[in-house]
């Protein structure tokens, strides 16, 4: 699938930036072709330049350390769904490599600037905190002091006034200046709200050791990517458009009620982690599900249906309205409310919202905050269900107190200082809103991921279609080794086109729209794809991946769950976590 | 907006019979209760697709196309035709869920080895056929497709609860006691566009 070729500059994306943070005189920057590289976007171009780039053994923060930032393959053109944004590096939460993507403007006006990447390396001496502006006129690395210790939303503000509203920003608020292990990259929304973010596995705390603070894109005088076969394009985005639209998942259910449609389904199924995975259900679900989310959001003026960039027709976003009805967050994600909400014994969405914006604005991921307060409650620093206390804890992490730094440090490092041994994590990434007893299947995919514990590791990505490793028969136990390795390749071929996430169902369900997809691709760049490609994308990343991890020390034992998953059941099903230590270590034996 | 005091005893012996006529745009009002779930009166130890076609009179179709992720007590279910409602048994609709988990719950889904242990096991026991209550839950889409339909047909309060839902719609307090302690609310929406 990685595609060669002669290109032609401008706004073809046949280029990449290198930005030495560290050279003698201050950071420089050289733009160079494709090289090896040429063909790839998304997680493909962040992870095999990491894989070839960066030391294995590199201290994460250090001056070997890379922070790549790629565009997918289809984004900045006129195609759906294609704004994703890859951030890739080695990560000093987990230790392994790391691909970190969201959506917002940021790929796509990088994307038509003609960068396949742009790359952070070494680290400068001293103390001076910088900021990049990207254009059509190049790149200039600026000194800004004025923005030290800024958090995203202010930061942002700060930064219109100068750049104005139509331009993305790339933002870390103060835990990435501070270099917590569970820093995100934030990337401003179409109304420039820095709410999308980079979240998993810290990379912000890299964009921070590289003492940059925010990236600023302006593509004006830039146009789309214009694809090889220009109406070939135009009627396989058609098609796949219509495939989103009349799909009920990603025409209707996602719009109307977003990813915390899944609460209610998870807590029916007993596999919704509640009080720090003590039990599979949650009394006040209800409370905090997609369905009661909406209704509220529109009731108070806000909307329950919003694209975090332009471009996107699922719309499973919106904004949060606070009780007078002014603006407090956009809409969060089940993730995020099962993280702040149910894992803590907090059922009230207004304080959920309210810690959804402390973690956006303080630059940290929400999935890693939530885990580690509910572990801070498990170790009795507040109690399970204090919403004043958790909205304290956050405030903590913002001030950079030495509480607020081993909290912003995330779930491993806090359960070890304090004591507890219920720490929900794989290779030190926090575990996510389902619970492995419950649903085996995706504990097979947090286990043995190349990224931590992620639950977006192996989507359910088409690989119904893609027969990726052949035929299946999804009844049979030993399917769901082959369906994690299945899911895992597609999701990273996936990830590297700039697509979001959430076509899944339509494309897994609408052969028609998944042809589109690979129509889309192939007329882009003038080939013709098949599924067959696609998956030898997938491996590709993956293998590049875990050879990497293998050279930074992993082996099969830290492809497993923590031993309360095996040893605890939970109810409703009082199942524990039963696949054995041999079958996960054939999910990547191909 | 009105009620009536109905004697529908036949219906459900014992039960006084609450009869709401309310506009289409409070039938929102209702979905944090159907959401958490409801007691309808059915004949039990059907199957599951008896209970929604025959009893609840949801078209086959729809059934098949549109209520993709059933739960029969937290237990994903496959085969409609062979998973039996049970008296108090607690039955779930939903649409097709995003998600991996969204894709491995989903009824007969590819992913449903996923979910290995906890789907429900189809085929166990007879049906038979007789009166008792089954809670049901509707989850999003389902909530104002098939809310309308549910509250026509009737369902099993508290007399606490529905004094609370009669307050939160501003109608009068029924003011009636039971013996049971529960009403039969039906609640029938003017100028509802039919679906089916
Ligand atoms: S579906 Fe949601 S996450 Fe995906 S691009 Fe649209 S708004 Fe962003």
């Amino acid at each position: 699938m990685p595609v060669t070729g002669q290109r032609e500059r401008g706004t073809r994306m046949d280029k990449i930036a290198r930005i030495d943070m560290g050279a003698a005189g201050g950071p420089k920057v050289t733009v160079g072709d494709l090289g090896e590289y040429a063909g790839l976007g998304g997680r493909a171009m962040t992870s095999l330049m990491v894989a070839a780039e960066v030391h294995p053994l590199a201290h994460a923060l250090g001056a070997e350390n890379k922070l790549v930032i790629s565009p997918g393959m289809l984004s900045g053109t006129t195609g759906s769904m294609t704004g994703r944004l890859s951030v890739g590096c080695k990560s000093p939460l987990t230790g392994t490599i790391k691909e970190s993507n969201a959506g917002g403007q940021a790929a796509q006006v990088l994307a038509r600037l003609g960068y396949a990447a742009v790359v952070l390396e070494g680290k400068p001496e001293g103390d001076d905190l910088y900021k990049i502006l990207i254009n059509k006129d190049g790149i200039q690395v600026i000194v800004d002091n004025s923005l030290k210790l800024m958090d995203n939303y202010p930061l942002v503000e700060k930064l219109r006034g100068e750049y104005g509203d139509k331009v993305a920003y790339m933002t870390i608020g103060s835990a990435g200046e501070r270099k917590l292990l569970a820093a995100s990259i934030a990337c401003t929304d179409p109304e420039l709200r820095p709410t999308r973010h980079c979240g998993r596995g810290g990379v912000g705390a890299v964009m921070g050791a590289k003492r940059v603070k925010a990236i600023i894109i302006d593509d004006a005088g830039m146009k789309m990517r214009p694809p090889k076969e220009p109406e070939k394009y135009r009627d396989a985005n058609r098609k796949f458009v219509e495939g989103l639209r009349k799909h009920p998942v990603t025409g209707e259910g996602l719009p109307a009620y977003g990813t915390n449609i899944l609460t209610n389904v998870l807590n029916e199924a007993g596999g919704y982690p509640s009080y720090n995975f003590k039990g599979g259900q949650f009394a006040g679900s209800n409370n905090l599900s997609g369905e009661t989310q909406a209704a509220l959001e529109i009731e108070r003026g806000g909307t329950a249906t919003h694209g975090c960039h332009r471009g996107c027709v699922i719309q499973c976003s919106g904004v949060y309205n606070d009780k007078d009805g002014h603006y407090l967050t956009k809409q969060p994600e089940y993730e995020t409310v099962w993280a702040h909400g149910g894992h803590c014994g907090i059922d009230d969405l207004d304080t959920v919202a309210h810690l959804d914006f402390l973690d956006d604005n303080i630059g940290v991921d929400t999935i890693e905050i939530g885990v580690t307060i509910g572990i801070a409650m498990d170790a009795g620093i507040i109690e399970f269900g204090d919403k004043e206390g958790a909205i304290r804890l956050v405030e903590e992490i913002q001030k950079g107190t030495p509480l607020g730094r081993v909290l912003g440090s995330g779930a491993a490092i806090t359960g070890k200082v304090f004591g507890v041994e219920r720490v929900p994590v794989v290779k030190d990434q926090a575990l996510s809103a389902y619970d492995p007893r419950a649903i085996q299947g995706i504990g097979v995919t947090y286990a043995t991921s190349t990224q931590g514990a992620d639950h977006t590791a192996g989507y359910a990505i088409a690989t119904n279609i893609l027969k990726v490793g052949g035929d299946v028969d999804p009844l049979k136990t030993e399917g769901q080794i082959e369906l994690s390795r299945n899911l895992q390749i597609a999701t990273a071929a996936i990830d590297s086109t700039g697509m979001c996430l959430f076509i899944a169902f339509a494309i897994m369900d609408q052969p028609e729209t998944f042809q589109a997809l690979l129509d889309m691709l192939g007329s882009f760049h003038g080939i013709t794809m098949t599924g067959d490609d696609v998956v030898a994308l997938g491996k590709k990343v993956l293998s590049a991946e875990r050879d990497f991890n293998t050279r930074a020390g992993f082996t099969k034992h830290h492809d497993r769950l923590p031993r309360f998953f095996y040893n605890e059941p939970i109810a409703p099903h009082n199942q524990t976590f039963m696949m054995k230590d041999e079958e996960l270590d054939e999910v990547f034996n191909w | 907006m009105q009620h009536t005091i109905l004697d529908q005893s036949d219906v459900v012996p014992g039960l006084e019979a609450v009869a709401l006529h309310l506009d289409s745009d409070q039938l929102s009002s209702f979905f944090p209760l159907l959401q958490k779930g409801v007691t309808v009166p059915a004949m039990v130890g059907c199957t599951l697709r008896s209970l929604l076609s025959d009893q609840l009179a949801i078209p086959g179709d729809y059934v098949t196309e549109r209520i993709t992720t059933i739960f029969l007590d937290n237990r994903p279910v496959d085969d409609l035709d062979r998973t039996i409602v049970r008296d108090r048994s607690r039955v779930t609709l939903s649409a097709a869920m995003p998600g991996l988990v969204g894709a491995t719950v989903r009824r007969g889904g590819f992913y449903a080895a996923l979910r290995q242990g906890i789907s429900h096991v189809a085929g166990s026991g007879a049906a038979s056929g007789e009166s008792g209550m089954v809670r049901l839950k509707l989850f999003n889409l389902m909530l104002a497709e098939l809310g309308p339909l549910i509250l026509a047909r009737g369902l099993i309060l508290e007399q606490g609860e529905l004094e609370l839902l009669l307050k939160s719609l501003s109608c009068k307090p029924v003011g009636t006691s039971t013996n049971t302690g529960q009403v039969l609310l039906t609640v029938l929406f003017s100028e509802l566009e039919d679906i089916f």
